[in-house]
């Protein structure tokens, strides 16, 4: 499994990611997509990893990132060309 | 503003496709990728399509040809040799289709890069299916992936660089600003510095895209031959022979030694 940014979070990251593929190749593609086996699991992982992000300042810019999505992006471009 | 496309065909169901897009890293194709997080991930209760965003650590650097377009200070400071890309998904599993958005967070003034990649189910053909009869043989379901990269350069357009970190963002800024009064930008035509650096991140993409591609193959016959499980032991090996039984953390906050091992790469 691909490692964590932050290495404290690797261990709920690995629980996480091996239950996100159980249920993603299990269920959620076969139809069975509004089950939420892994919720719990993502919710402590989450929580580990925003707090890293947030000690390495990666939080606001990603923010920044998410934020601007391609179209807004596009949009202005062309007005400025 | 420059353009790279690609269309490939994956030998593989579409199920299996998607499973391997969220299994990629690590492959031994992507030994430049250090870190993936997943950031948010839902269903949306509308339309049942899975909604993920990730981002992956990287390493890659700004390549040398783009270095030297650059003013003095700029760039050269602050070159970690480590990149953050954003990843966006969304997965319809009904109507069979994928699509991603990969680009990257820092030095978007410079160059931002945008990759995108639609991956649909191929329908297997209907003749095909009479002429086998009780046609139940998996290999032949195919899966289409069309990859778009968008590369748009806003250097000396008072965009300036985008976001790096944020202790450096002021310096950086101070570095055009200082070059654009010393008529470093007037005595080079703008437009064409833009274009040379989208060109260098052309050429360096279409090596990507092929890299990428072969470590997706190398994640789908883990997973034809020896199912999730495989692809994890796989994944493990894969870990061990590019970062040793410590695991890349140690490296990711270890900068300045990777000069020798960096591998000048996509920046996606």
């Amino acid at each position: 499994m691909a490692a964590s940014i932050a290495p404290e979070c690797n261990d709920i990251k690995e629980k996480y990611d091996t239950c996100f593929l159980k249920w993603y190749s299990e269920k959620y593609l076969r139809g069975n997509t509004s089950s939420n086996d892994c919720e719990e699991l993502f919710k402590n992982y989450k929580g580990c990893l925003n707090k890293a992000l947030k000690e390495r300042g990666i939080d606001s810019m990603l923010d920044d990132a998410r934020k601007s999505s391609s179209s807004e992006t596009d949009a202005e471009f062309l007005k400025k060309s | 503003m420059k353009f790279f496309e690609n269309r490939f065909t994956y030998d593989y169901s579409f199920p299996a496709v998607s499973l391997a897009y969220f299994l990629r890293y690590p492959n031994p194709y992507s030994r430049h990728v250090l870190t993936t997080d997943v950031i948010d991930r839902y269903v949306d209760p509308n339309t049942q399509r899975l909604h993920t965003i990730r981002i992956h650590l990287k390493k890659s650097k700004i390549p040398s040809g783009i270095l030297k377009l650059l003013p003095k200070g700029m760039g050269g400071s602050d070159n970690s040799g480590q990149s953050y890309i954003l990843e966006k998904t969304i997965v319809d599993p009904k109507e069979g289709w994928m699509e991603t958005e990969s680009r990257n967070m820092e030095w978007t003034g410079i160059l931002s890069v945008v990759e995108k990649q639609l991956y649909q189910r191929l329908p297997s053909g209907e003749d095909r299916l009479a002429l086998d009869g009780l046609a139940v043989d998996k290999v032949s379901e195919q899966t289409t992936v069309k990859t778009t990269v968008t590369f748009r350069s806003r250097l000396g357009q008072g965009k300036l660089l985008g976001r790096k970190k944020q202790d450096t963002a002021g310096d950086h800024a101070d570095a055009e600003e200082e070059a654009t009064r010393k008529g470093f930008f007037s005595s080079l035509s703008t437009a064409g510095i833009q274009r040379t650096i989208e060109l260098i991140g052309v050429s360096r993409t279409r090596e990507a895209v092929l890299k990428s591609k072969e470590g997706m193959n190398i994640v789908l016959e883990r997973l034809r031959s020896g199912g999730v499980v495989g692809v994890l032991e796989g994944m493990r090996q894969d870990r061990e022979a590019a970062f040793g039984p410590d695991g890349p953390w140690k490296r990711v906050w270890l900068q300045g030694n990777s000069k020798d091992r960096s591998i000048e790469n996509d920046g996606k």
